[in-house]
């Protein structure tokens, strides 16, 4: 395939933002950069790192689609509520922040088979937890930030949500 | 990709997850990255879409705007002007600029965080007239930087 990286050769003028420059400061962040005065966290580096152990070879990923209920929450106390589809399944998430921690309730459907299993991942923690014969779980105590939700079944390859940010 | 995120206004813990976003986005489409060699220019520009959506949100997540970008063909311009090569140049033509816009982008290129009304005090400038002042200052540098390419 080929590659559009070399069209900006160095004898063209610069593709600069245009239109976006009052909300998007690159000129600034490259100023920044050469100064030094935003170093980059050093928490920012080992989260990238830590991204590679969630790689899901083979995984289906389950897209998400609007909920009308989801549409109007705007308060970041008060749940939200996703739903993610493959061909064959559903996964409804319903996710919210209680002191501080990430609190995710779901179902699955159709009704898991006897082994199933569901994974509730965060970048730094995970937890397992069993369907209910109706396809329910839930998770509590994680933290904020990125999660995704994971849908194993025996002898077929894993289901994974999208990852979405939820903070209050 | 900190640059970036930074770039686009967030806060220190948003432009965080903003990057970390671009990286897991990256772990979703694993299976499917076709040219390595762009994986760099993807992930700034993954950031950037993930730093414009999180800036945007409001509390909840709308998962239809999720970005789906593969291949993007188009070299985005952040991935060029992010760099410190170019900083340093732009300080090199800063002093160049008149008042208030040597001051003003002084002071926005070293204290990232730095509040408008801090910026009104400081400068002795009317609150609503700094983000107009600042997108012109930043036109007048990049011109600047253009004629001396």
């Amino acid at each position: 395939m080929t590659s559009s990286s070399d069209e900006t050769s160095p004898a063209e003028p610069r593709p600069w933002p245009k239109g976006d420059g009052e909300e998007i400061t690159y000129l600034l962040a490259a100023m920044r950069l050469a100064a030094g005065s935003d170093p980059v966290p050093g928490r920012v580096d080992a989260d990238a790192r830590a991204v590679f152990d969630l790689r899901l070879p083979g995984s289906i990923t389950a897209t998400p689609v609007d909920v009308v209920a989801a549409a109007g929450v705007r308060s970041g106390a008060e749940p939200q509520l996703h739903r993610f589809t493959t061909d064959e399944l559903t996964v409804d998430v319903e996710m919210s922040i209680s002191d501080g921690r990430l609190e995710v309730a779901g179902q699955v459907s159709p009704a898991p088979e006897p082994d199933a299993w569901v994974e509730v991942r965060t970048p730094h923690i995970s937890k397992v937890r069993v369907p209910s014969p109706d396809g329910h779980f839930a998770a509590t105590g994680l933290p904020p930030g990125w999660v995704s939700v994971v849908y194993h079944r025996p002898e077929q390859a894993p289901v994974a949500t999208r990852w979405l940010r939820v903070r209050a | 990709m900190w640059a970036v995120a930074r770039a686009v206004g967030l806060s220190p813990t948003d432009a965080a997850d903003a990057v970390q976003g671009a990286w897991l986005r990256l772990v979703e489409h694993y299976d499917r990255i076709r040219d390595p060699d762009r994986l760099g220019a993807w992930l700034v520009t993954t950031t950037r879409h993930e730093a414009i959506r999180l800036s945007k949100r409001a509390g909840a997540e709308r998962p239809s705007e999720l970005p789906d970008l593969l291949d993007p063909t188009e070299p985005d311009p952040s991935a060029v002007v992010v760099d410190a090569e170019y900083g340093r140049a732009a300080w090199a033509r800063l002093d160049a600029l008149k008042e208030p816009c040597r001051s003003l982008l002084r002071l926005f290129a070293l204290n990232p965080d730095i509040r408008y009304s801090h910026v009104s005090t400081h400068l002795n400038m009317p609150m609503g007239s700094i983000g107009p002042t600042r997108a012109r200052c930043e036109k007048h540098l990049r011109a600047l930087l253009e004629e001396s390419e």
